[in-house]
């Protein structure tokens, strides 16, 4: 009988061994993504646009200028989606990301070791992906949806990711 | 049009949540493949333009809004895609991240990526202020 038995591992041990909060592989979040950028485009009205479920950059600029737009009456550009109410899906994301990184105990506040660099690239993608009316998510998700200017965004994002790398590579190992 | 605000704040919560669990990000995909042959973000990449390219016909027959009518591309268009998609690409390499990864990596803490978000939000403010009425009257 093992009843009595004291347990082969303590209990210290044991949460230790197990990972905490579940995993995800990259695919797998890859389907989810797609799958919730679909659906909420098409059957939960984020658009028009076509191919509008998910964008960080034109979400947060449509949030962004929404607000600037009711507290200074001013006229900024919003999508036609987000005209009566802003679309939330940055905030959404920062709530799911907080939650699933407190609950992995991966949560730590590190303070910014480069603020104003940090800050001015945040500008510049913002700047370029509405160039381009799309961040890497949108470039894609509209090269999917068979959109012409998307694919041809999404192409020069990729190139742009693949310069910028081999560049980054030689100046690590010159 | 409040159905999208909801259905905004859902979905955000749920990419939140699988992209903090599985670090998926759009552009380290191809950045890890050319530095190191992983493939773990690149396949997240490839799932996402195979399933969107399923799933839109799909939506369409089952009576979803997936009409595929997009602008047709013209040189000022073609000229803007290709120079935002380059910067995009290259300045979220340089920043480690694309945007939903920022957004990420700013909910579990990193002061950098909080920077960047306060600056990628002036951004837009910027954009529509200054770049695009300028660029508007240059190109048009």
């Amino acid at each position: 009988m093992a009843t009595g038995e004291p347990p082969i591992v303590s209990a210290p041990q044991l949460s230790a061994r197990r990972r905490r909060g579940i995993r995800v592989t990259g695919l797998q979040a890859g389907v989810v993504m797609a799958v919730v950028a679909v659906a909420a485009g098409t059957f939960f009205e984020v658009g028009p646009p076509e191919a509008y479920g998910i964008c960080m950059a034109c979400h947060g600029r449509d949030l962004v200028n929404s607000v600037l737009n009711s507290l200074f009456s001013t006229d900024l550009v919003v999508a036609p989606a987000a005209l009566v109410f802003p679309l939330l899906t940055t905030v959404g994301v920062l709530i799911g990301a907080f939650a699933a990184a407190v609950t992995s105990g991966e949560f730590r506040f590190r303070t910014p070791r480069r603020p104003a660099k940090s800050f001015v690239y945040g500008a510049l993608v913002m700047n370029f992906g509405l160039l381009a009316a799309g961040c890497s998510t949108r470039l894609a998700l509209r090269t999917s949806a068979g959109d012409v200017l998307g694919a041809i965004g999404f192409v020069a994002m990729a190139v742009g990711v693949v310069v910028a790398t081999i560049w980054m590579r030689r100046r690590a190992t010159r | 049009m409040t159905v999208g605000a909801i259905a905004s704040l859902v979905a955000g919560i749920v990419i939140g949540f699988f992209g903090q669990r599985s670090r998926m990000c759009f552009i380290a995909g191809i950045r890890d493949w050319i530095l190191v042959r992983d493939t773990e973000l690149l396949k997240g990449l490839a799932a996402f333009l195979l399933v969107g390219w399923v799933l839109f016909p799909v939506a369409g027959l089952l009576g979803g809004d997936a009409d595929g009518t997009f602008a047709d591309p013209v040189t000022v268009t073609v000229l803007l895609s290709v120079v935002g998609g380059l910067g995009v690409g290259v300045f979220s390499v340089r920043v480690e991240g694309c945007p939903f990864r920022q957004h990420v990596l700013g909910a579990q803490g990193s002061g950098n990526a909080m920077m960047y978000l306060a600056g990628f939000l002036s951004g837009a403010v910027v954009f529509h202020t200054l770049v695009a009425p300028l660029l508007s009257r240059v190109l048009i």
